[in-house]
C-alpha cells in the first residue's frame, strides 16, 4: 500500500494539477445548471427575449466547453502519470532482476519475471489512469454538488444528506454478506475457465482415445453450468444496483415533489432554485454511483499495481567489484580458492571451505552427484556469485579486486544449454567478444568448432537468422555455435559445464578435441560427466554435500578414497547411481 | 468482417434472451427520459400555481416511472447477461466442433501452447460483442426514435437537432474513433510483440548475455522499445480519452442547440413556455444510454480481431482436415509398417528435419528408435501416427496407404504413451476410463499397480494438467492409460524419461509382458535394457546411421556401439 501511495506522491505536480481541473470540473457542472435554469426562467417565466439570452447562451457554450476540457486534460494527467509509472517501473524492475544473482534467477522464475516485466507493468496502467482520476471527480463534484444545493434550497440538501448514504451504506452491507460467497464461486469460474483450456490441450490426447464427441457433451454440460453460476453471482450484483437505481430514482421524485410542493403550497422558492436543483440531482446521484463502481474496479487495478510493487520489496545480493584491471599475460593467471564458502539463501544447501590452485594451462575437474556443489562452484569461478567467506584469487589477488569486465574479458563459459539469440548466426557467434571481430574470425572459429561446413551448407551462410532460442537447430549444433564463441574469444579460462546426454556423436568428439585445443592456451575447469575427461584431468576436485573430500589426480584419487571409487566403479558397471 | 457475421449468425441462436434484452433495455431508457421529462414539466407547471391535482399526478408518475425504470434495467442486465453466457457456451462448442477435426494437423503450423491460450482468450473475449457492441446500439436506437417522435409534437426543429445528435454521437463519431482505435491497436499489438521478444531473451538469455558482457547493450535496446510501447500505449490511451470526452461534449451541445432553438420559439411565442423545461430535461438525458457508444470503438476492434483469428485458424486453408477415409482393413492383428523414401519438414523451417529415410517395421517385432536429441525420433513416430504428413515418400500399414486411411481408425489400433501425456481434470479413474468405458475397478486397480502406482486411489484427484502429480506419476498414469487400451501397435515415445532406472526395468518387464506379438515401437533416450528388442534404430539428424539387433550392433562397432561406450562412461 505504501509502494503505491509513493508512486503517486512521485507526480505530486500533476496530482495538484489533477485536483484543480478536477475542481474546475464540478464548477462547470454546477455553472452549467446555473446557466441552462437562467435562459429557461428567463424566457418562460420573465418573458425576456431572445436576444438577451444570447450572452447567457454563449456563457453555457464556454462552461460547456471548459467542463469537458477539464474532463479531457484530467483524463490526460492520469494517462501520463501511468505511463511514467509505468516506463519507471519497468526500467527499476529491470536493473532489479539485473542485479539478481545467477543461481536465483533460475529457471522456474524466468517465466514469472517474463510476465512481470510485460503484462505485470501493463497491468498497473488502469489504477493510474483511470481509477485515480475517477475517484476525484466522483467525490469532489458530488460534495460540490450537494454543497450548491444547500445553499439553494436546505430541504432538498437534506433529502440528498438523508438518502446518499444509503448508497455506500447499502453497497457495504449486501457486499460484505455476498463478498465471501461470491469469491467462493468465483474461484470455482476460474476453475471453469481453465477448463476449456485443458479440453483444447487435451484435444490430441482425446483423438488418440477416440474420445471427442463425449468430451463435448460435457463441455456443453459444464458451459452452461457455468453460466448459471455466473448468473448467480450477477443476480447479487444486479440486486444491489437495482437498490442503488431504486434509491436514487426515489430520491429524485421525492425532491422533484418537493420543489413542487414548495413552489406552490408554501411558495417559500421560486422556479429559478429549483429548477437548478432538478438538473443538479441526477448528475449529484450518478456521480455517486460511478465512485461505487470505480472502487469495486479498483480494487483488482489496485491488486495488480501492488503485486508488481512487491517485487522492489524482495532482496536481491549484489556484487561488488573492484576497479583494477587485469592484465592480460602470456600465460594464463594463477587461480587459487582459499577457504571458499557459499551458503544458499533460503536452503540448507552450503558449499564450505573449499582450498585449491589451479595452476596454468591446468586440466581441473570438477566431480561429484547430482547436489554436490559443482555448478554452484563453477558460478563462484565466473564471479556470478560472491562468496560468503574465503575468496578466490587470481594472480594471488582478490577476484573481486579487478573490475568484472576484466575477468569476464578473459573468461569462456560453455554451458550445457546455451543460449541461442533470434538473429543471424555470425551475431550469435559474435556474442563472444565485446570488440568487433571480423568476418574471417568468425569463419575460422566456426571452423574450429565443426560447424562451419553446416553454415556454408546453407542459402544465406552466417547470415541465416536462426529463430528465437534457435528453433531448428539441434542441442548438438546450439552447442557447437557456444563452442565457437569461445574460439572467437580465446580466452585465458575456459568454464565448461559438461552435457550429461542427448549430445550427438560428432558433436560429442568435437567438443573433445575443442577443449584439447583450448587447453592449450587456457586453464579448463569442466564441471565432469564423463569418465575420459576426469581420467585426464591434471586435478580433480572430489565433492560431495558442498565440502571438498578430496583432490588429485584420477589414480590418487582412486587408491585414497573409498566414496570416489564406489562413484567411479557404479558407473563403469553400466547403471546410474 | 464476413467473421464477425458468421459470430452474429450464432448469436441469433438465442432471439428469446436477446428480444427481452433489448425490450427491457428500451423500457429503461424510455422510462428515463420520461421521468426527467415529467420533473421538468412538473417543476415547469408548479411554477405557474396549477391545480393541487395534476401535482399528484404528476408526482405519482414520476415515482412510478422511477421505479419502471430500476425494473426494467434490473430485466435488462439479466437477460442481457444471460444471453452473453448462452452465446458463449454456444461459442465454445462450435470452435471445439470445428477445431476437433483440425486437431492434430493444427499444429502442423501453430505452436500448441500459444494458439491454445490464444482461442480460448478469443472466445472469451467475443463475450464483450453482444454485451457492448451488438445490442446498446439497438436499444439506443429504440429510445431515440421514440424521444424524437415525442419531441416533434412540440417542435419539428428540437426534434431535428436530436436526430442529428444522436447521429453523431452514435455513427459518426464512434465511426472515426474506430478507424483511429483500429490503426492505433495494430500498432500497439506490433510493439508489444516486439517488447515480449525482447523481454523473453533477456530473462531467459540472461545468463550468457551476462558472461558474455552484453547485458547492458541489451537492457538498452529492451528500453527503448519499452519507450516505443509505452508511446504507442499513451497514444491509444489519449485517443480513448478524447473520445469520451468529445462524445461528452458534443451531447452537451445538442442539449444547448436544444436550449437556445427552445428559448428562441419560446421568446417569440412559438412553443409554450411549460416545455421548455421538459423538453431540455429530455436532450439531457435521453443521452446517458449513448454513454456505453464511447467504448464501442474498443470492443469493436477487439470483437472484430479476435473473430478473424479464430475464423484464420479454424477456416486455414494450410490445414486440411484428414482426406483418408478408408478403415483398416486387418484389424485386430499387429501390422507392418514400411516407410518409402520419405521426406519431412515443419512448416516454416529452414531444413528437413528427415531429409530422405526408408525403413520396414515388422508385424509383430519390437524396435528401438535410438538417437541424440534432435534427431528426429519423435518426428518419425508422429508421421506413423498421422500426427504429420509426409510430404514426400509413403508410409504403409500392411499393404495399406496411409493416405488413405481415416486417422481415427489408426489410433484406435493403436496404444500410445507421447512425451507430453494430457491428464484431464478430474478423478485417477476418469483418466483412466478415456482407454475404455468398460473397464471396471479391478482392471484399473490391476493397470496401476503394474506401473507401479497402487498407492493412488481411482476416486483420486487430479488437477488441471495433472499438476498435483509429480512427472513420474503422469508418465506412469499415461502408460497405465495405454496398457487398458485395445490395440495391436504400440507407439512410446521416452515413455519412462522421468523414472528412476529400477522402476523403468520393472515398468518395461511388464510392457513386454503384455506386447505379446503385438508390433512395438519405442523411443528410448537410455541405451540398456535394449537386448529384447528385434532391431535397433539409430538415428542421427534424420537419417539413419545404423540398424540392427543389439548383439549385432554391438559387434560391428559403429555408431551404436560408440554411445553405448559413452553412456558408460557418463557419471
Amino acid at each position: 500500500m505504501d509502494n503505491i501511495k509513493q508512486t503517486v506522491w512521485m507526480h505530486k505536480k500533476r496530482i495538484y494539477l489533477l485536483v484543480i481541473f478536477t475542481f474546475l470540473f464540478g464548477i462547470a457542472i454546477i455553472a452549467q445548471a446555473f446557466m441552462m435554469t437562467k435562459v429557461i426562467d428567463g424566457v418562460f417565466l420573465h418573458n425576456q427575449s431572445f436576444s438577451d439570452m444570447i450572452p447567457w447562451l454563449l456563457v453555457l457554450l464556454f462552461i460547456l466547453l471548459l467542463r469537458f476540457a477539464a474532463d479531457y486534460v484530467s483524463k490526460r494527467i492520469g494517462v501520463s502519470i501511468a505511463t511514467d509509472v509505468k516506463r519507471n517501473v519497468r526500467k527499476k524492475l529491470l536493473i532489479k532482476y539485473a542485479k539478481i544473482d545467477l543461481p536465483l534467477a533460475g529457471r522456474g522464475q524466468t517465466g514469472r519475471k517474463v510476465s512481470m516485466l510485460l503484462d505485470g507493468v501493463d497491468e498497473m496502467d488502469s489504477f493510474y489512469s483511470q481509477f485515480i482520476p475517477q475517484v476525484m471527480q466522483s467525490t469532489f463534484a458530488p460534495l460540490l454538488m450537494l454543497i450548491v444545493i444547500f445553499t439553494q434550497h436546505i430541504n432538498s440538501g437534506l433529502i440528498l444528506l438523508v438518502s446518499a448514504p444509503f448508497i455506500p451504506i447499502f453497497m457495504i452491507i449486501i457486499g460484505i454478506k455476498t463478498q465471501k460467497k461470491s469469491e467462493e464461486k468465483l474461484d470455482k469460474l476460474a476453475s471453469f475457465s481453465g477448463a476449456f483450456l485443458d479440453m483444447l490441450r487435451g484435444l490430441v490426447t482425446l483423438k488418440l482415445f477416440g474420445r471427442t464427441k463425449q468430451q463435448q457433451h460435457e463441455l456443453e454440460k459444464s458451459s452452461l453450468g457455468f453460466r448459471d453460476t455466473t448468473m448467480d453471482i450477477l443476480k447479487v450484483a444486479f440486486t444491489q444496483s437495482f437498490a442503488l437505481e431504486l434509491i436514487s430514482m426515489l430520491s429524485i421524485g421525492i425532491v422533484a415533489l418537493e420543489l413542487a410542493i414548495q413552489l406552490i403550497i408554501y411558495e417559500s422558492i421560486s422556479f429559478f432554485p429549483a429548477f437548478v436543483i432538478l438538473i443538479l440531482v441526477p448528475e449529484f446521484f450518478t456521480s455517486l454511483k460511478e465512485l461505487g463502481t470505480t472502487f469495486h474496479n479498483g480494487r483488482s487495478s489496485m491488486g495488480a499495481a501492488a503485486k508488481v510493487l512487491e517485487e522492489f520489496d524482495e532482496k536481491s545480493g549484489n556484487i561488488h567489484y573492484g576497479k583494477k584491471e587485469l592484465p592480460v599475460l602470456s600465460n594464463p593467471p594463477i587461480i587459487q580458492l582459499d577457504k571458499l564458502s557459499y551458503q544458499f539463501p533460503a536452503s540448507e544447501f552450503q558449499l564450505q571451505d573449499i582450498e585449491a590452485t589451479f595452476l596454468p594451462k591446468q586440466k581441473i575437474a570438477i566431480v561429484g552427484a547430482s547436489g554436490a556443489g559443482k555448478s554452484t562452484l563453477l558460478q563462484l569461478l565466473s564471479g556470478m556469485l560472491q562468496p560468503d567467506s574465503g575468496r578466490i584469487t587470481i594472480q594471488n589477488e582478490d577476484l573481486l579486486y579487478y573490475s568484472q569486465s576484466s575477468w569476464l574479458d578473459q573468461l569462456a563459459y560453455i554451458s550445457q544449454h546455451p543460449y541461442i539469440f533470434s538473429g543471424t548466426i555470425q551475431e550469435n557467434i559474435l556474442l563472444g567478444v565485446t570488440n568487433n571481430a571480423d568476418k574471417k574470425a568468425v569463419q575460422k572459429a566456426a571452423e574450429s568448432a565443426g560447424i562451419a561446413p553446416l553454415i556454408e551448407s546453407f542459402e544465406k551462410g552466417y547470415e541465416t537468422r536462426i529463430g528465437e532460442a534457435g528453433r531448428g537447430l539441434s542441442s548438438g549444433e546450439k552447442q557447437r555455435i557456444s563452442i565457437a564463441r569461445a574460439f572467437l574469444k580465446q580466452p585465458s579460462v575456459v568454464l565448461l559445464d559438461e552435457p550429461t546426454r542427448g549430445l550427438d556423436l560428432a558433436t560429442e568428439k568435437i567438443l573433445q578435441q575443442s577443449i584439447q585445443k583450448l587447453n592449450e592456451t587456457a586453464t579448463v575447469i569442466t564441471v565432469a560427466h564423463r569418465l575420459h575427461t576426469i581420467k585426464s584431468a591434471d586435478q580433480i576436485l572430489f565433492l560431495e554435500n558442498g565440502r571438498l573430500l578430496g583432490k588429485g589426480t584420477h589414480e590418487k584419487l582412486l587408491d585414497t578414497l573409498p566414496s570416489y571409487r564406489k562413484m567411479v566403479t557404479i558407473q563403469q558397471g553400466g547403471k546410474k547411481a | 468482417m464476413r467473421s464477425l457475421q458468421k459470430i452474429i449468425k450464432l448469436m441469433l441462436l438465442e432471439k428469446k434472451d436477446i428480444l427481452l434484452a433489448i425490450i427491457c433495455g428500451f423500457v429503461a431508457g424510455i422510462s428515463s427520459v420520461a421521468l426527467f421529462a415529467a420533473s421538468g414539466y412538473l417543476i415547469s407547471k408548479a411554477a405557474l400555481t396549477p391545480p393541487f391535482y395534476t401535482l399528484i399526478i404528476l408526482t405519482s408518475a414520476v415515482k412510478l416511472l422511477g421505479l419502471i425504470k430500476a425494473g426494467a434495467k434490473y430485466g435488462e442486465r439479466l437477460y442481457s447477461h444471460r444471453a452473453t453466457f448462452t452465446i458463449l457456451s454456444n461459442l465454445r462448442i462450435t470452435f471445439f466442433e470445428k477445431l476437433e477435426p483440425l486437431v492434430p494437423h493444427l499444429f502442423r503450423k501453430y505452436t500448441s501452447g500459444d494458439l491454445l491460450a490464444r482461442i480460448v482468450g478469443d472466445v472469451e473475449s467475443l463475450q464483450n460483442f453482444f454485451l457492448r457492441v451488438f445490442y446498446p446500439p439497438i436499444v439506443l436506437l429504440l429510445v431515440f426514435i421514440s424521444t424524437v417522435f415525442f419531441a416533434s409534437f412540440y417542435s419539428a426543429a428540437i426534434a431535428v437537432i436530436m436526430l442529428v445528435g444522436f447521429l453523431l454521437t452514435t455513427i459518426a463519431i464512434p465511426a472515426l474513433f474506430y478507424l483511429r482505435q483500429a490503426k492505433l491497436s495494430g500498432k500497439v499489438k506490433q510493439e508489444r510483440g516486439a517488447l515480449s521478444i525482447e523481454v523473453t531473451e533477456f530473462m531467459y538469455g540472461f545468463r550468457d548475455l551476462k558472461l558474455f558482457q552484453q547485458l547492458q547493450t541489451k537492457e538498452t535496446q529492451l528500453l527503448e522499445q519499452s519507450e516505443t510501447y509505452l508511446k504507442q500505449q499513451k497514444q491509444e490511451n489519449i485517443n480513448k480519452a478524447y473520445s469520451q470526452s468529445v462524445n461528452g461534449f458534443i451531447t452537451s451541445i445538442v442539449s444547448w442547440f436544444v436550449l437556445a432553438v427552445g428559448a428562441y420559439l419560446v421568446a417569440n411565442g412559438e412553443l409554450d413556455g411549460i416545455f421548455l423545461a421538459m423538453l431540455v430535461m429530455i436532450s439531457l438525458t435521453v443521452f446517458e444510454p449513448a454513454a456505453p457508444m464511447a467504448v464501442f470503438p474498443i470492443y469493436m476492434e477487439e470483437s472484430k480481431s479476435a473473430a478473424t483469428r479464430l475464423y484464420d485458424v479454424a477456416e486455414d486453408p494450410d490445414i486440411q482436415a484428414d482426406d483418408g477415409k478408408m478403415p483398416i482393413e486387418l484389424l485386430d492383428r499387429a501390422p507392418e509398417i514400411s516407410l518409402q523414401q520419405i521426406s519431412f519438414s515443419y512448416m516454416g523451417d529452414w531444413r528437413a528435419t528427415i531429409p530422405d529415410l526408408s525403413l520396414t517395421i515388422p508385424a509383430g517385432s519390437k524396435t528401438a528408435l535410438i538417437g541424440a536429441s534432435g534427431s528426429g525420433k519423435s518426428t518419425l513416430l508422429q508421421l506413423i501416427l498421422k500426427m504429420q504428413q509426409v510430404q514426400v515418400g509413403e508410409i504403409h500399414w500392411n499393404n495399406q496407404s496411409l493416405a488413405t486411411i481415416d486417422a481415427a481408425s489408426i489410433w484406435q489400433q493403436t496404444k500410445v504413451v507421447l512425451q507430453e501425456n494430457h491428464l484431464f481434470y478430474g478423478t485417477i479413474r476418469d483418466n483412466l476410463l478415456l482407454a475404455d468405458n468398460q473397464l471396471d475397478d479391478q482392471q484399473m486397480e490391476k493397470a496401476l499397480a503394474e506401473v507401479n502406482l497402487g498407492h493412488l486411489a481411482l476416486d483420486a484427484n487430479v488437477s488441471e494438467n495433472g499438476e498435483n502429480l509429480s512427472g513420474g506419476e503422469k508418465q506412469r498414469l499415461a502408460i497405465a492409460r495405454a496398457l487398458l487400451k485395445k490395440g495391436n501397435l504400440w507407439i512410446l515415445d521416452e515413455p519412462t524419461s522421468s523414472l528412476d532406472a529400477q522402476t523403468e526395468q520393472m515398468i518395461y518387464q511388464h510392457i513386454f509382458e503384455q506386447v505379446d506379438g503385438d508390433t512395438l515401437l519405442l523411443v528410448s533416450h537410455r541405451l540398456y535394457g535394449l537386448e529384447k528388442m528385434d532391431q535397433i534404430i539409430v538415428m542421427d539428424h534424420g537419417n539413419i546411421v545404423e540398424s540392427g539387433s543389439y548383439y549385432e550392433l554391438m559387434e560391428k562397432r559403429g555408431y551404436f556401439y560408440q554411445m553405448k561406450i559413452l553412456e558408460r562412461s557418463l557419471l
